[in-house]
C-alpha cells in the first residue's frame, strides 16, 4: 500500500459529472444534446444526462470559466450553443483525472473493485 | 411538433438571470428537447410517445429553475453579498470608529466614566452612543439599497459592534486561562458591564436607527437597485 494520503474531493458525484463533460469536450466542441449523447455512447449507456442534470452543471462550469459556450449557425443546420473547453477547464481536467484514478485505486485496494 | 420554446418558457420562466440570458437558456433547452424529440421519432416512436418521453426529461421544473439560477448566479451571489453586507458593514464600521476616535481627542469634553472595583473602569462615550442610531440607519439603508435581506441589513448595521463583542468575549476567555490572580466573580462583573457598555447598548442603538430600513421586500429593493 502506498504511503501517500489519497484525498478524494467531497463532492464526488458532481466531480464525476464534471469529469465526464470535460473529457468529451476535450475531444472537440459540442452542443448540449451532443454532450449528453456522447457521454451515453462512450460509457455504453452507464452514464446518462438528461436536460435537468446537464444544463445546470454546464452553466456552473461556464461560470467558473472551465467551458465556453457560443451560439453558432451551421449552414443548413439549427442554431445551437456549442461548448468548448476553456484553458481553465483543461487545467482542471488533469487533477480531476488523477483524483478519479486514485479513487478507483483506493476502491480496488479496499474491495477488489476495478474500473474498466 | 410541439413548440418547445413556448413550453420551456411557460414552465421555466421567470428566471432571475437577466432577460437576454433567460432567452438564451430558453432557446438552448428548447433546442435540446427538439433534438431529443426528433431522435425518438427517428427511432420509431410515435409523436405522442416522443413528446411524452421528451417532456419527462424534466421531472420538476421548479427545481430546474432553482438549479439554473444558482448555477448562473454563482459569482453574482458572492458579489451581491459583498454589496449588501460587507460594503455597508465596512462603511458603518469606519464611520463609527472615526467618530469614536474623534470623541477621544482631549479637547472634546470628557466622557462619562463609571468606576468599578479594583481599578476596573467603564468609559462611556455618550456622544458616540448618540451617533449610533444614525450609523445603524446608514448601514441598513445601504444594505437595503443593494438588495440585502433582513439578516444582511441587521448585520450591516451592527457588524463592528458584533465584532467588538466577539473580541471582548474572546479576551475574557483568554484571561480566564492565562491570569488566575483576579477572582472569577470580579471577572464576571467586568465582562457583564463591558458587554452592556460596549456590546448590548451600542447594538441596541444601532438597530434602533436601522429599524426603519429593516422593513420592505429585498426583491423589491434589488429591483430598485438594478434600475438605478
Amino acid at each position: 500500500m502506498r504511503d501517500t494520503v489519497i484525498r478524494i474531493g467531497p463532492q464526488i458525484k458532481r466531480g464525476s459529472a464534471e469529469l465526464a463533460i470535460l473529457s468529451v469536450l476535450a475531444e472537440g466542441p459540442l452542443h448540449g444534446y451532443q454532450i449528453a449523447k456522447s457521454i451515453e455512447r462512450q460509457t455504453r449507456g452507464l452514464l446518462r444526462f438528461n436536460l435537468a442534470s446537464l444544463y445546470p452543471l454546464l452553466y456552473r462550469m461556464e461560470k467558473r470559466g472551465w467551458v465556453k459556450g457560443t451560439w453558432e449557425d451551421p449552414p443548413g443546420g439549427r442554431r445551437r450553443r456549442y461548448y468548448r473547453l476553456a484553458p481553465a477547464g483543461k487545467r482542471r481536467l488533469v487533477p480531476l483525472r488523477e483524483e478519479w484514478a486514485q479513487f478507483f485505486q483506493a476502491l480496488n485496494r479496499l474491495a477488489g473493485v476495478t474500473h474498466a | 411538433m410541439p413548440d418547445w420554446r413556448e413550453i420551456v418558457r411557460d414552465r421555466l420562466t421567470p428566471l432571475r438571470v437577466g432577460e437576454k440570458r433567460q432567452e438564451d437558456i430558453v432557446a438552448e433547452l428548447a433546442g435540446h428537447l427538439d433534438e431529443l424529440y426528433e431522435d425518438l421519432v427517428r427511432q420509431g416512436r410515435s409523436e405522442v410517445e416522443a413528446v411524452r418521453f421528451a417532456s419527462s426529461s424534466v421531472a420538476d421544473w421548479a427545481e430546474l429553475r432553482r438549479e439554473i439560477q444558482l448555477a448562473a448566479n454563482e459569482g453574482v451571489i458572492m458579489n451581491h453579498r459583498v454589496k449588501a453586507l460587507w460594503l455597508p458593514g465596512v462603511w458603518t464600521s469606519a464611520l463609527s470608529m472615526l467618530l469614536l476616535r474623534l470623541f477621544q481627542i482631549p479637547w472634546v469634553p470628557a466622557p462619562y466614566v463609571f468606576w468599578l472595583r479594583n481599578g476596573m473602569a467603564l468609559v462611556i462615550y455618550w456622544r458616540w452612543l448618540l451617533c449610533l442610531p444614525l450609523i445603524g440607519a446608514l448601514g441598513a439603508y445601504l444594505s437595503r439599497r443593494a438588495g440585502g435581506k433582513l439578516l444582511d441589513r441587521v448585520l450591516a448595521a451592527s457588524l463592528h459592534i458584533l465584532g467588538l463583542t466577539c473580541v471582548l468575549v474572546l479576551g475574557f476567555c483568554i484571561g480566564l486561562v492565562l491570569d488566575f490572580r483576579v477572582p472569577l466573580s470580579l471577572r464576571l462583573v467586568g465582562i457583564a458591564v463591558y458587554l452592556l457598555g460596549w456590546g448590548i447598548t451600542p447594538c441596541f442603538l444601532l438597530l434602533l436607527g436601522a429599524l426603519q430600513f429593516l422593513r420592505g421586500d429585498a426583491a423589491e429593493s434589488r429591483r430598485a437597485a438594478a434600475s438605478q
